[in-house]
């Protein structure tokens, strides 16, 4: 069924963790910015 | 404006229009006119997800937020991913295998017709009035900086978007809202490299980062415990945590019950493609956001080597000027502009500038005047160094911010209004009946937003601030009342029905005592407050008014 298709990945979860992760990476790199220009 | 500036702002704004009543026809039912057919593609539903969302004001206020009191606000922002994860299990395989219209259709089978009244009459109620808000405050920002007739800005602003959101609904609404999204896009990033490229030879980005950083604008990450000894800063909107926390349940309350944005996912062609959109919506809003603040960085460092405007609200020193300060500001510019001139020669001026400024607002105040120009500044650069013929353009993407923004409303106000009322107590309407009536709501409501722009406008800005927090108010009970029906099985109605009229009593007055300034919290918090209020009430009523245990919902017949 098309409902189940995950595109690029297995599993949706894969996505909730890129989701997730791509945040954290985000908020990293934002407190090194705001660290380094400070 | 010169000419070419209007001409590209009419020409822009016409190929909307007729865009939208082109891919809008073919619309001849309920299920086309308010869902596109369920045939709507993922990158499609992830533009209208962006698109519902940021209002002209998002990209007004945004660089004005960063040149002021810097990047921080991208932390409001933090909770939206984590939000998207959570819809994408819970709530989104929940309205697709339902098949529902409005988010509100889901609580009558979970709980009762009455939960499902109150709830949609609450969105009706905040998303009517907090429309007309995002009508008048880019209308009045315009009005003020360019001299135009306030009352044909907010006609123009909320009223030409109708012509195309009646006449072909959600898929006029997905179409235009695609290209909207590809013009403000273009408009930003020709913005922010004309800002760059004004910068003096060999300042670049480097350089931007530097200078801002040494004047504390990348403050993008904040704890809210800056204030040594005096602990956590409940009243500070943008920090990590109340950006996480509060910002998850507003992101989770808007885009889990709001229906504005319920029926842009709904309308995707599958339940794997309002997954991507919503997914792929929390990948990109946290970077986007912080390249729009980023804006605001370089127009501050723009403005290091360019004369910066003592006041950027234009209107403001007009109303100045006319009165008892009249001479004074006529000093004080002389006295400000002189200071610039050497601070631009080289000169250590220290925080002189900074005084004449304080000044000037000070005056507004003491005349009832509007002394906060942050709305002001991006605008302001926009009118006073673009070329001609893009500033035309950038004034159209605030237009066509605040069209996507209103017409995915319209549809969505007027979706419930015939689903969640009209249908349920008027029996027997036919379909072409239903197709008629839903047209006459999106006008109606379309019409009704209008004359609250007007009446904002009339009232001040006290009202504009006031019905700005009303998506606080009422999205943490309505977020609480789905969570209790997604997550909470044994509640039943009555127990969820009245712990939302108590919890949501509750909230307006905390509001009001906030809006008095007796309670010190950030508005922020009370959608955590009303959301976990609901939820931990009706868990305590339930053994004392449920009559059944419900069971699980059913497809509708």
């Amino acid at each position: 069924m098309d409902e189940e298709r995950v595109p690029l990945f297995k599993k949706w979860s894969y996505w909730y963790a890129l989701v997730i992760g791509f945040l954290a990476v985000c908020i990293a790199l934002f407190y090194l910015l705001t660290k380094h220009f400070a | 404006m010169s000419r070419p500036d209007w001409f590209v702002l009419a020409l822009t704004l016409l190929v909307m229009i007729a865009y939208g009543l082109y891919k809008g026809r073919a619309t001849k039912d309920l299920e086309g006119y308010f869902l596109s057919n369920r045939a709507v593609p993922w990158y499609m539903v992830l533009l209208g997800i962006m698109g519902t969302q940021a209002s002209a004001v998002t990209f007004l206020s945004a660089p004005g937020q960063a040149y002021t009191d810097g990047m921080r606000f991208v932390q409001y922002y933090f909770g939206l991913p984590l939000a998207m994860v959570v819809l994408c299990i819970s709530f989104v395989p929940v309205f697709h295998r339902l098949k529902v219209f409005t988010a509100y259709e889901y609580l009558e089978q979970r709980f009762d017709g009455k939960t499902r009244t109150l709830t949609s009459f609450l969105f009706l109620l905040q998303r009517g009035l907090s429309t007309g808000i995002s009508i008048s405050a880019p209308s009045i920002i315009l009005s003020s900086l360019l001299g135009w007739n306030i009352v044909w800005t907010n006609i123009f602003m909320g009223g030409l978007l109708i012509i195309y959101t009646v006449t072909g609904g959600a898929k006029a609404v997905a179409y235009t809202q695609q290209l909207q999204m590809i013009i403000i896009f273009s408009g930003m990033t020709i913005a922010a490299y004309i800002v760059v490229h004004r910068l003096p030879a060999g300042v670049g980005l480097s350089e931007i980062l530097h200078m801002g950083g040494k004047a504390g604008k990348l403050n993008i990450i904040t704890t809210g415990f800056e204030n040594k000894g005096k602990g956590f800063d409940w009243n500070d909107k943008y920090n990590l945590l109340s950006g996480t926390i509060g910002g998850f349940f507003l992101a989770l309350s808007y885009f889990g019950t709001d229906q504005s944005q319920v029926g842009r996912y709904l309308t995707a062609r599958s339940l794997s493609e309002s997954r991507l959109g919503l997914l792929l919506n929390g990948l990109v809003k946290v970077p986007m956001q912080f390249l729009i603040l980023l804006i605001g960085v370089m127009v501050f460092a723009f403005y290091k080597y360019n004369p910066e405007p003592i006041f950027f609200n234009k209107s403001q020193i007009t109303v100045l000027e006319h009165s008892k300060y009249k001479d004074s500001l006529a000093i004080v510019t002389a006295q400000y502009n002189a200071l610039e001139q050497r601070r631009l020669g080289g000169d250590p001026v220290g925080d002189g500038k900074e005084v004449y400024k304080a000044t000037v607002r000070r005056w507004l105040d003491n005349i009832g005047g509007d002394s906060n120009d942050t709305n002001y500044i991006f605008l302001r650069f926009v009118t006073d160094y673009l070329p001609k013929g893009l500033v035309g353009l950038l004034i159209a993407v605030i237009f066509l911010a605040a069209w996507g923004s209103i017409s995915a409303t319209l549809n969505s106000l007027s979706s419930c209004t015939i689903i969640d009322f009209h249908k349920r107590f008027s029996k027997g309407v036919s379909v072409s009946r239903e197709y008629r009536l839903s047209r006459l709501y999106t006008f109606f409501w379309g019409a009704f937003c209008v004359a609250v722009a007007q009446l904002a406008y009339n009232l001040g800005n006290s009202l504009i601030e006031a019905v700005n927090v009303l998506g606080s108010l009422f999205y943490g009970v309505i977020l609480g009342i789905f969570l209790v029906a997604f997550y909470r099985k044994r509640v039943g109605g009555q127990a969820v029905f009245v712990s939302a009229v108590i919890i949501e009593i509750g909230v307006v007055v905390l509001g009001v005592l906030i809006q008095k300034k007796v309670v010190g919290l950030s508005f922020l918090w009370l959608n955590v407050i009303g959301a976990a209020g609901v939820v931990l009430l009706s868990e305590l009523l339930n053994p004392f008014l449920c009559k059944r245990v419900p069971s699980s919902p059913q497809r509708p017949g």
